[in-house]
């Protein structure tokens, strides 16, 4: 199989795992206008990507990868599954955490997935994990000859899709304006990937408080057009 | 200065009591008001040092033994002065069984060019209740020193028997973050955390769904279930006070409710005990009843047979 257009089919926004659906505390943002344009989708695009994301799905994403490089066992994974569902702590975005990473592993398993991604999906199933999507997807990524640095910035690429695609229907913002942010943070994702591995230890699961708060009152949102 | 506090509450019939604590300079540990007041234990650990310097280094060790129930308060606001090299603090938090822990200290005021670490490693038993806040400051705001600190780190983590089941990791770093703008401080000057962690989660959630239903003007919060029977509630605001005041109410509301339910199960305990201890000795008088029946047909038979 071709490594390229296997990372391409699996980070595609319409891969069929539900991940439109979610907008992990950006509809509440939205909501109390505190995202209202261009300027502000951008803004919070960024620090998305560098305070929240790289500290945490990004960072558990390559803790999986390394795993998988190294000397896998069962046991590790479920520990490392075990520590990324301590850190998440909103209910919705645990859920979206888990249900994205069922679908994925269901999906993928279909394209002869690696034993390892099976034996995951079933812990899932069974309640031995807590299911985590950037686990899942760092798993099967690896398991393809993908490269690490691709798939990452697939990764964080994917993320920042979400953000400017629920940007430009909730806020809205233009199509322009969101091409121009999807191409003007290339360099930011560029610099996170080459220093993910890096990142001060002390640092993981870093919350960003209000964030973590916007995504605990979506739960209440009068009106929600997004699950998370 | 190198400092300790520590603290062991055990339950003597319907009373939990200090034993075994220790404190040294400048910290003081005493009863807050009258030790038998109250069931409860109630302690205060006070400061005759006008905050946190630089090199300081607090451990404090809190074993609440089964059955017993605790409410830890401090005495003020914990002032971190400026730094060069930063100021720790350890609490090792002991939970054994049907115990209850109360702690919401008063806010933490990081003046200019403070640095400090906190980690807090709690271990609790299923059937334990942890009722766990904190408050974190912009700095003091009146001195123009908002946002100045130059590093604050508190680190919360739960285990239960021994697995993880919840980490918070708020690290704030004003030269490298945006700390007054979206995701951190977004405008306001406090921001708060609220752990409830118990077997009685569930309903406590339920409960604050109905009380905690309508928004505030000077505070924006947020709560959900974080799993492992844990509720989590997070705040903004721009007064201390307020907050420390939030935290607080809803604090005794979750001790309130944790006791309530105690009691519940515990007469639900009783009244089973009882029902099984009457079981029985119906089953005694059944069983002696049939014997002596048996024994009385017996002697028939052979009577007849004779």
């Amino acid at each position: 199989m071709n490594p390229l257009l296997t990372l391409l089919q699996i980070n595609d926004s319409v891969f069929p795992i539900g991940s439109f659906t979610h907008s992990y505390g950006l509809e509440t943002y939205i909501h109390k206008g505190l995202v209202h344009n261009s300027a502000t989708t951008k803004s919070y695009a960024q620090s998305m990507l560098r305070y929240n994301m790289y500290y945490n799905d990004a960072a558990f994403f390559a803790k999986a990868w390394q795993l998988c490089e190294g000397k896998f066992s069962k046991v590790k994974l479920l520990e490392l599954d075990q520590l990324v569902s301590s850190f998440k702590s909103p209910y919705e975005i645990r859920q979206a955490s888990k249900k994205l990473a069922i679908r994925f592993l269901k999906v993928v398993e279909g394209f002869g997935a690696a034993r390892r991604c099976k034996s995951y999906l079933k812990a899932i199933q069974s309640g031995e994990a807590g299911g985590h999507y950037p686990i899942a997807f760092a798993m099967y990524a690896q398991s393809q000859s993908i490269s690490y640095e691709d798939a990452l910035s697939a990764f964080y690429y994917n993320t920042l899709n979400g953000i400017v695609t629920n940007c430009a229907k909730l806020v809205p913002i233009s199509q322009m304006d969101g091409q121009q942010i999807l191409f003007d943070l290339q360099g930011l994702i560029q610099e996170l990937v080459s220093s993910q591995a890096d990142m001060d230890e002390d640092m993981l699961g870093n919350c960003c408080v209000a964030q973590d708060l916007r995504c605990m009152q979506h739960e209440k949102l009068y009106t929600r057009i997004y699950i998370s | 200065m190198e400092s300790r506090i520590n603290i062991n509450v055990e339950r003597e019939n319907q009373y939990s009591v200090l034993k075994e604590s220790f404190h040294n300079a400048p910290y003081k540990l005493t009863h807050y008001g009258a030790p038998r007041a109250q069931a409860h234990l109630e302690m205060i650990i006070m400061s005759a040092s006008p905050g946190i310097l630089d090199g300081d280094r607090l451990t404090i060790n809190i074993n609440v033994k089964p059955e017993a129930h605790m409410k830890l308060y401090t005495q003020s606001f914990n002032k971190l002065h400026s730094m060069k090299n930063g100021a720790f603090q350890d609490t090792i938090v002991n939970l054994k069984e049907n115990s209850i822990l109360h702690y919401i200290p008063h806010p933490v005021t990081p003046f200019k060019d403070s640095i400090f670490k906190a980690e807090n490693t709690i271990n609790m038993d299923t059937s334990a209740t942890l009722i766990w806040g904190d408050i974190l400051g912009a700095g003091r705001i009146y001195m123009n020193e908002a946002f100045l600190f130059n590093k604050v780190h508190m680190r919360t983590r739960l285990y239960r028997n021994n697995q993880l089941i919840f980490t918070d990791n708020q690290c704030l770093k004003t030269a490298d973050q945006p700390v007054r703008d979206m995701l951190f401080f977004e405008g306001y000057t406090h921001q708060a955390t609220f752990i409830y962690c118990s077997p009685f989660a569930t309903g406590m959630k339920a409960e604050m769904d109905e009380i905690l239903a309508g928004e505030y003007e000077d505070i924006s919060f947020g709560f959900t279930d974080a799993g492992e029977n844990t509720v989590l509630l997070r705040a903004l605001g721009n007064d201390g006070e307020l907050l420390y005041s939030f935290l607080s109410m809803l604090g005794q509301m979750c001790w309130e409710y944790t006791q309530h339910q105690q009691s519940l199960l515990f007469s639900v305990e009783d009244q089973q005990t009882k029902e099984d201890a009457e079981a029985e000795l119906v089953q005694e008088a059944f069983a002696t009843k049939k014997k002596k029946t048996m024994s009385a047909a017996k002697k028939r038979k052979r009577s007849t047979a004779a």
